[in-house]
């Protein structure tokens, strides 16, 4: 539910990175922050929640033009998953256009990159979203640490786990040094802005 | 200068986050006054274009007053749009404070104040008195409004008979509705902020005529809504929702019609009720959903001088209970009367409420002012039903 600001002419909406913790939410963030910086504004808002940050700053996707003569403009959130902070979560998740999910790619953090997307799917569903129909991308994250012969799971096995019912796109990252990052938010503006044509009835 | 309330609301429906996130994207300036059951005196915000600056609560002031009101769970805020002379003593960005705030709220390290358990009572939107009832509105979603128009007072909006498909929000200001009747002019309605003018139904026909006049009373300023939007999205419905949609704003002209022909004492008006047999008695324990396939029934309201007919209903229409919408009628305020050839057919309402759930807040709040003004008409007609029938006695 983007909102329309008619007196900035911009359409603002709301991507929201979500995962288990210490996935590489927050690397992602802090990555496009510093890679992208022309296109930030303002400062990053940081938070230090329990085990995790919650990360916030608004960001303008200059390849994306305009719609009905409206700028876009995109706020990046990331979501603290546990159960105490429901209201930052709430806040955060309601009226969200777009989401990333952040899967862990090491072997030892499997199981918890399912009970997130489960989590993921229980708290949508108290905004009445369903997980199936909200623009929605995931992030293999951590590809590079295969290199440090860390014991990653296969691409196809994450595919398997999390990704088998839904169907979204998936795109392997290494968010550290920047691998994937752009890519998956780019393909997840992509999702949000063809919801958003939809949704104004412009014909997408 | 004294500053106007530009809007107002209560923080159980939009809390703190989502109010201050609200004002940063309009840049609006000017003072947050926060009041609740639970605070011995009232609490204050001040904003400059959007960004909060200083913050009073009771003894408390500035970031420490703001964090601690994020604690209010519960309570009437209203924002007046003034120029703001205090001291900037603030410097957090908007977003921090809000994200910062909610959190200290989840850690418990500001303490809520408000009820355990939300009990928030529906308001009751008919009031007591003899006066005509002012209905108002929800938050008016600006996204819908394409353009605003401003009337002054005594200036007509829309007259009855004309032909006209628009439907208008009110922003700010009073209207009132009133119809023609062989006895002189019946004020039905007075509508304010957040209430809507106009006739849903005309986005599914594509012609309208107008059912009654409405007058600006004090200037208003109305947002004209995007049509094209709602025809769109009323036409994802399936066929069972729009048909629904039509009968209750059918409702609500027959309920009109009703009144005027009390309001005027056309004779014969018990004939409608004549011969036909209950169906649902008023206030009996009723769950399900019908819809008329042939014959007539009639929608009457059980009083202490009589039955009085409030709206009669043909083919295709629906009667019992909404699980969604409060009409005022059938089957806790009203009966059905049936006519002795009546065939029905019984609807699902956990699908038309899932369909309903799923509408943008716009029309689900354009449905429920519609609901709204059915109850209404209905006590103004068993009003002067009343008032006719002591005169008649005396």
């Amino acid at each position: 539910m983007a909102i329309v600001n008619l007196k900035k002419r911009q359409i603002e909406c709301k991507i929201v990175y979500y995962g288990p913790a210490r996935c590489g939410k927050t690397t992602n963030l802090e990555y496009i922050h510093k890679a992208f910086k022309k296109q930030v504004k303002g400062e990053m808002v940081s938070i230090n929640t329990d085990g995790d940050r919650t990360l916030f700053f608004d960001f303008l996707p200059l390849e994306l033009g305009k719609l009905m003569g409206c700028d876009v403009r995109v706020q990046l959130y990331t979501v603290p998953g546990q159960v105490r902070y429901a209201s930052t979560r709430k806040l955060v998740l309601r009226g969200a256009d777009g989401l990333i999910f952040v899967a862990d790619s090491l072997e030892v953090r499997r199981e918890k990159n399912m009970l997130a997307l489960r989590d993921l799917q229980q708290n949508l569903k108290e905004y009445n979203v369903s997980i199936f129909e909200v623009p929605l991308v995931m992030q293999f994250n951590k590809r590079d640490l295969s290199d440090d012969n860390i014991s990653l799971m296969p691409l196809e096995k994450m595919q398997h786990d999390l990704n088998r019912q839904l169907n979204v796109p998936a795109i392997p990252g290494s968010a550290l040094k920047g691998g994937g990052v752009g890519k998956t938010l780019n393909a997840c503006l992509k999702l949000v802005l063809k919801a958003l044509q939809k949704e104004l009835n412009l014909g997408g | 200068m004294a500053g106007s309330v530009a809007f107002a609301g209560n923080l159980n429906f939009l809390n703190l986050g989502e109010l201050l996130q609200l004002l940063g994207t309009t840049s609006g300036t000017g003072t947050v006054r926060i009041s609740s059951a639970y605070a011995s005196q009232p609490s204050h915000i001040y904003i400059d274009k959007g960004n909060p600056i200083n913050a009073a609560n009771g003894s408390k002031t500035g970031l420490d007053a703001l964090f601690s009101l994020f604690g209010w769970i519960d309570g009437q805020f209203e924002f007046i749009q003034e120029d703001v002379t205090c001291e900037k003593v603030i410097n957090k960005s908007r977003m921090e404070i809000i994200l910062d705030g909610l959190r200290l709220l989840d850690e418990g390290q500001v303490e809520q104040i408000g009820p355990g358990k939300s009990e928030a009572q529906p308001q009751d939107a008919v009031s007591k008195s003899g006066s005509l009832p002012l209905v108002k509105g929800p938050l008016v979603d600006y996204s819908y409004v394409v353009d605003e128009e401003g009337f002054y007072d005594g200036d007509e909006i829309v007259h009855e008979g004309n032909h006209g498909n628009w439907i208008w929000v009110i922003l700010e200001g009073v209207a009132e509705i009133n119809k023609e009747t062989s006895k002189g002019n019946l004020k039905l309605l007075r509508i304010g902020d957040g209430a809507f003018l106009g006739s849903v139904a005309a986005l599914l026909k594509g012609d309208n005529v107008r059912s009654a006049t409405v007058t600006a009373n004090g200037n208003v300023q109305l947002g004209m809504l995007d049509a094209q939007l709602m025809t769109s999205e009323l036409a994802n419905c399936s066929v069972e929702y729009r048909d629904f949609v039509s009968s209750l704003d059918e409702r609500l002209k027959r309920a009109t019609t009703m009144a005027a022909d009390i309001y005027s004492e056309k004779k014969n008006l018990r004939d409608l009720i004549k011969g036909k047999k209950t169906l649902i008695k008023q206030g009996q324990d009723e769950n399900r959903l019908f819809r008329i396939r042939s014959g007539e029934a009639c929608i009457a309201r059980e009083t202490d001088v009589g039955t009085v007919p409030i709206a009669n209903l043909q083919e295709g229409d629906f009667f019992g209970h909404i699980p969604f919408l409060d009409m005022g009628q059938e089957p806790y305020s009203a009966s059905v009367l049936a006519s002795n050839d009546l065939k029905l057919s019984a609807m699902d309402p956990k699908a038309l409420q899932a369909e309903h759930e799923k509408l943008s807040s716009t029309l689900q709040n354009i449905l429920a002012h519609l609901a709204t003004c059915i109850s209404i008409t209905t006590l103004v007609a068993t009003d002067y039903f009343k008032k006719s029938y002591s005169k008649a006695t005396k």
